[in-house]
C-alpha cells in the first residue's frame, strides 16, 4: 500500500553477506538469463522510491540519488551511483558489486558499456521509473533498440527463497512489536502523534531499515500520513504500519480500541475466510470476488485492490483485484487487506500470508482476524 | 507575498506567455533537489502521482492518486476541484476529452522529473504543450508569509535536532542508528520529513547518507540536518568531533565560518546570487585554497530550499539570479580542505530589505563532543 515517500532513505541498508551471500544473487541473475535467452545484458534502474528490481539483483538501495546497474550476461556488473565520485565510499557497503562508478554522462556511458560488455541486445529493467529526461537520454544513446523486461523479472521475485522468507518473518516480528507499542501507547491515553511515534521508535530500535505509517483521525473513514503534530487522543485508532528489514517490507492494518469493535470483528471474519482461499493456483480475481461476496460495504481503501504480493517493494504484482487473472504462486508472500465502511463504523484489517505448495502460513495478521 | 498573490502572478505570466492552461505533474517521489509544481500550485503534498490543471481563468483541478487520498486533498485545498483517480494520466486524458484542455494552449510543468510511465504518456497526450516550469517555479522563488513561518519552525527543529545529536552521538554507535534516532526525534517536534545526511570518519570525503559504519573516538561527524515542516525545508550544516578537536581543525573551521559570514554579508536585495559565492570564495582564496573553490572539489555554496520551488537556485558563480526580499536559501561554504577532509558549515537565510537574516538562533561552530 502506498504511504508518503521520504526525501531521503534513512536506516540500515548495508549488504549482509551472511544473510544474502553472493550465490543468492547469482542464482537470481541466472534465472533471469534463463527466462531471457536472447538478452546479452541488463541495464537496471532504481531510485529512492522504486528500486525493488535493482535491490533484487545487486542488494543496492539508492538512499539519495538514482542508480543504474549494468549487468552483462557474462562477466562482472558495474553500478553507476548518482551524486558524484565522493558518494562512492558511502555506497560501497550497500552492495556486493565491486565496480562502482559515478552516474554521469549516462547516454554515453550506457552506450559504451553496451558496445563493450552488454552485447548487441541488452534489456532494460525498471525503465518505467526513470525520469522522463533520463529515459530519453538512454533511448537516444541506444537508438531505441532496447526492450523493457521488468515484467519478466517480477515472476522470479514473487517466489521467495528460504533466506528471503526468514527475513520476512523477522520483519513481521518487528511489525508486531511496533503495533503492540502503538496499542500500549494508545491505551495509556497518549495523543495520536506520540502513539504512532512510539511504534516507530520500537521498530527503529529493533533494527528496522524503514518504517512508514498512516493513521485515521475520523474513526477509520480515511487514512493520512504524518503532516503535523496531533496531540489529541483518538479511540478507536485505525493504523497502517509498514516495516522494512534487510530490504524486505511487511505491512499491517489494525483497529486499536479497548471496547469490542463490531465492524473490525466483521472485517476480521471476512479476512480469515479470504486467507483460507489464498492457495497456490487460485486466481487473484477469485480472492477479490470472495471478499466482495461477503455483501458488506467495502472500505474505499480496499474496495478496488484487496492486496498484492510484497517483498522488496511494498506493492508488487500481482494485485489481488477484480480483473486480475494472475494466479497465487507457491512461495509467494502476499499482503491481504479487508476494509469495511458503513454508517455503523469503519475498519481495515490485514494479513501477511506466505503461500506454500499446499496450504499457507499467516506470518502476521491484525488481532481482529487472529481471534 | 501570500499564496493567492503567487497564484495571481502565475496567471499573469500565463497571459504574457499566451497560455490558456498549465498542467503540473508530480509522481510522488519527493526530493529536495527536484521541484514539485503541484505543491507550488496547491500546497498539497501527495502520497502518489498527482496533477493539477490551472486554467488562466476559472476553477483549478487537482487530480489525486491514490483515490482514497482525495479527502485529505480536499481538506488541504478547499478552493480546488479535487478528482480522485486510480491513474493520473488516465484522469488527465479524461479531462482533455471532456473539454478541459481541448484546443487550449497548454503549458506543462514538472515533466522532466516525472517517471517515464507517466511522463511519456503525457508527452504523447499533449504533444504541443510548451514547458512552463519557469512560470511556476520563478513565481515561487519568493516564499509566502506562511512558507517563511514554516521555514523558521523547520530551522528551530533542525537546531533542536543538532542539540540531540550532540547529546547522544558516541563512539560505538552506528551512523544509521544515530540518523534514525534524529529522524525520529525531529518528527516528535513536528517535522514530517528530514533530508538528513550524516556520516563520520577521521577524514570525510563528502557528506553522504549514513551507513552501518560504527563511529569511533576522534571521528569528525558531519551532518546536514534538513527537517521539513508542513512541506517547507530548512537546513543547518554542522560539524562536530567525537572527542577533542585538533588545533588545526579548529583553525580551518574558523576559516569556513569567516567565509560563511562573508557570504551572508554579501547577500542583499539586488545582488546577483553569484556575488554570494564570490564572497565566500574570496575568503578561502586569500588563505591559499583557491584550487578547492571549483569543481571537482566544490560545485556550489548553497541552494534554494523547499519541496515546491528550489529557486533562487544554487549559490554558484554561474547563477545570475537577482536576490529579492522574501527569498529563503542556504548559504554553506561546505568545503573539502586537504588538511581536514570535508567540513560542513552553513545556515538557512531569509533575504530581508536589510540583507540576509540567518534563521538560526546559533550560527555554526565546531563542537567537541565530550566523551
Amino acid at each position: 500500500m502506498l504511504a508518503m515517500n521520504p526525501t531521503l532513505l534513512i536506516g540500515p541498508a548495508d549488504w549482509d553477506p551472511a544473510r544474502f551471500p553472493r550465490e543468492e544473487f547469482a542464482t537470481r541473475a541466472e534465472a533471469f538469463w534463463r527466462a531471457n535467452q536472447s538478452a546479452t545484458g541488463a541495464i537496471v534502474y532504481g531510485d529512492r522510491v522504486n528500486h525493488a528490481e535493482l535491490a533484487y539483483l545487486t542488494n543496492f538501495t539508492p538512499k539519495l540519488e538514482a542508480a543504474l546497474a549494468l549487468i552483462p550476461r557474462q562477466g562482472s556488473p558495474q553500478l553507476l551511483v548518482g551524486g558524484g565520485a565522493n558518494m562512492l565510499p558511502a555506497a560501497k557497503p550497500l552492495t556486493f558489486v565491486e565496480d562502482l562508478r559515478p552516474l554521469r554522462h549516462v547516454g554515453k556511458t550506457v552506450a559504451q558499456w553496451a558496445r563493450e560488455h552488454g552485447g548487441d541486445a541488452p534489456v532494460l529493467i525498471g525503465s518505467a521509473f526513470m525520469p522522463y529526461a533520463l529515459h530519453q537520454e538512454i533511448a537516444a544513446a541506444l537508438a531505441s533498440k532496447i526492450g523493457d523486461k521488468t515484467a519478466e523479472l517480477r515472476p522470479l521475485m514473487v517466489r521467495k527463497s528460504a533466506r528471503e522468507l526468514a527475513v520476512l518473518r523477522e520483519a513481521c516480528a518487528t511489525l508486531d512489536a511496533a503495533i503492540a507499542a502503538i496499542r500500549a501507547s494508545q491505551a495509556a491515553g497518549a495523543g495520536v502523534t506520540a502513539t504512532i511515534l512510539a511504534g516507530e521508535q520500537v521498530a527503529n530500535r529493533a533494527g528496522a531499515q524503514d518504517i512508514r505509517t498512516l493513521f485515521s483521525l475520523d474513526g477509520g473513514r480515511t487514512l493520512r500520513p504524518f503532516e503535523t503534530l496531533v496531540e489529541r487522543a483518538v479511540d478507536p485508532l485505525q493504523v497502517y504500519v509498514a516495516v522494512r528489514r534487510l530490504g524486505y517490507w511487511t505491512e499491517g492494518l489494525a483497529v486499536l480500541t479497548a471496547p469490542p469493535h463490531p465492524c473490525a470483528q466483521r472485517a476480521g471474519t471476512v479476512l480469515r475466510e479470504a486467507v483460507s482461499r489464498m492457495q497456490a493456483g487460485a486466481r487473484c480475481s477469485e480472492i477479490a470476488r470472495g471478499i466482495a461476496q461477503a455483501n458488506l460495504a467495502l472500505h474505499p481503501l480496499t474496495a478496488r485492490i484487496a492486496g498484492n504480493a510484497i517483498g522488496l517493494a511494498l506493492e508488487e504484482p500481482p494485485l489481488i483485484a477484480a480483473g486480475c487473472e494472475e494466479r497465487i504462486e507457491p512461495g509467494g508472500v502476499y499482503s491481504l487487506r479487508v476494509g469495511l465502511s458503513d454508517e455503523r463504523g469503519h475498519a481495515i484489517v490485514s494479513a501477511m500470508v506466505a503461500v506454500r505448495d499446499r496450504g499457507n502460513e499467516v506470518l502476521w495478521s491484525s488481532p481482529e482476524a487472529a481471534r | 507575498m501570500t499564496f493567492d498573490e503567487r497564484l495571481a502572478a502565475i496567471r499573469a505570466a500565463m497571459i504574457e506567455h499566451k497560455l490558456d492552461a498549465i498542467v503540473a505533474i508530480h509522481d510522488g517521489a519527493h526530493f529536495i533537489e527536484t521541484p514539485n509544481p503541484v505543491f507550488v500550485l496547491s500546497g498539497f503534498k501527495s502520497l502518489g502521482p498527482t496533477a493539477m490543471v490551472l486554467p488562466r481563468d476559472g476553477e483549478a483541478t487537482l487530480i489525486v492518486t491514490p483515490a482514497w487520498d482525495a479527502d485529505r486533498a480536499a481538506e488541504c485545498c478547499p478552493t480546488l476541484r479535487v478528482i480522485a483517480a486510480d491513474d493520473v494520466a488516465d484522469a488527465l486524458a479524461s479531462a482533455r476529452d471532456h473539454g478541459s484542455l481541448r484546443g487550449a494552449r497548454i503549458g506543462i510543468a514538472g515533466l522532466a522529473f516525472t517517471r517515464w510511465d507517466i511522463a511519456g504518456r503525457l508527452a504523447q497526450m499533449l504533444p504541443h504543450a510548451r514547458a512552463a516550469d519557469g512560470i511556476v517555479f520563478d513565481a515561487a522563488a519568493v516564499k509566502t508569509v506562511e512558507e517563511i513561518a514554516n521555514a523558521r519552525e523547520a530551522t528551530r527543529i533542525a537546531e533542536l535536532g543538532y542539540a540531540r545529536l550532540i547529546e547522544i552521538a558516541r563512539p560505538g554507535m552506528s551512523e544509521d542508528a544515530l540518523a534514525l534516532e534524529l529522524k525520529w526525534y525531529t518528527k516528535t517536534l513536528g517535522a514530517e520529513d528530514n533530508f538528513l545526511l550524516l556520516c563520520a570518519g577521521p577524514r570525510n570525503a563528502a557528506v553522504a547518507p549514513s551507513n552501518g559504519r560504527t563511529m569511533q573516538r576522534g571521528d569528525i561527524l558531519v551532518a546536514e540536518i534538513t527537517p521539513s515542516y508542513r512541506g517547507q525545508l530548512a537546513q543547518i550544516c554542522r560539524t562536530a568531533t567525537l572527542g577533542p578537536a585538533s588545533a588545526d581543525l579548529k583553525h580551518k573551521y574558523d576559516l569556513l565560518v569567516r567565509a560563511m559570514n562573508a557570504g551572508i554579508g554579501a547577500a542583499h536585495p539586488g545582488a546577483p546570487m553569484a556575488a554570494v559565492c564570490c564572497a565566500i570564495n574570496t575568503v578561502l582564496e586569500a588563505e591559499g585554497y583557491g584550487e578547492y573553490c571549483h569543481p571537482p572539489h566544490i560545485r556550489r555554496r548553497g541552494h534554494g530550499l523547499g519541496f515546491g520551488s528550489i529557486r533562487p537556485g544554487d549559490v554558484s558563480l554561474d547563477n545570475d539570479s537577482v536576490l529579492t526580499e522574501g527569498m529563503v536559501f542556504m548559504i554553506h561554504p561546505n568545503q573539502h580542505l586537504p588538511e581536514t577532509g570535508y567540513l560542513l558549515c552553513g545556515e538557512p537565510v531569509l533575504l530581508t530589505a536589510h540583507g540576509a537574516e540567518p534563521l538560526t538562533q546559533r550560527r555554526s561552530a565546531l563542537v567537541e563532543i565530550g566523551l
